[in-house]
């Protein structure tokens, strides 16, 4: 009865990752693909450097040298380049270091903390024996 | 039943892995093309074609820090 039973849960579980798959073999694809398409494609491409384009022509019409036109129009493209950062922490690349390592500063913190707190309680203690001699 | 499921499990994922494989092979041409386009908008601007050029290497920066954030984290789940 048992066995039958576990035999059963089994089989279901089976079915069930066949669905979960049949679905995530579908769709995952599909969800990339529209993700890579949204930054990488031509169109897109072409629209950002279209928008960077006319910020570096409004520059140039307002009389900003060649150099920092350039320069300026690079800063201005850097807010693009920044979804890469944003994508690496999203994943969790940076996550773990910084997680880390504000664990440390935090325990570091607690042990200054506790370091002060214990001296000053032992300094009280040394005046109250004072007091009392 | 139960190794029909099975066989269709496997096809799945397989179809599944094909899928990012021919992703994955796509990725670097779509690259291509958008910063082709995106140095194309420059130069009509009246950039010089060496800065449009410079500009548009964060292009192949974010791909490249896309793939480094997809193998990194593959890597952290196994």
């Amino acid at each position: 009865m048992a066995e039958e039973k576990k035999r059963k849960e089994e089989k279901e579980d089976v079915e069930e990752l066949r669905e979960v798959l049949s679905v995530v073999s579908k769709e995952v694809p599909a969800l990339i693909k529209g993700i890579i398409a949204s930054v990488f494609s031509e169109e897109a491409g072409r629209d950002m450097g279209r928008a960077a384009a006319a910020f570096y022509k409004e520059l140039k019409e307002a009389g900003m040298p060649e150099d920092v036109a350039v320069k300026m129009t690079e800063g201005y493209i850097s807010t693009f380049t920044s979804l890469g950062e944003v994508m690496k922490r999203a994943v969790g690349g940076k996550k773990g270091i910084e997680s880390k390592e504000l664990e440390k500063e935090i325990s570091k913190r607690i042990k200054e903390k506790l370091a002060e707190k214990g001296l000053a309680e032992k300094e009280k203690a040394e005046e109250s024996e004072e007091d009392e001699d | 039943m139960k190794i029909s499921s099975i066989i269709s499990i496997t096809l799945h994922a397989i179809r599944l892995l094909l899928s990012l494989f021919a992703l994955w092979l796509s990725f670097g041409w779509k690259v291509r093309r958008a910063r082709k386009a995106f140095e194309k908008e420059l130069v009509k601007a009246g950039m010089a074609k060496k800065e449009a050029k410079r500009l548009s290497a964060w292009y192949s920066k974010l791909k490249d820090d896309i793939i480094q954030a997809v193998k990194s984290s593959t890597f952290k789940w196994h």
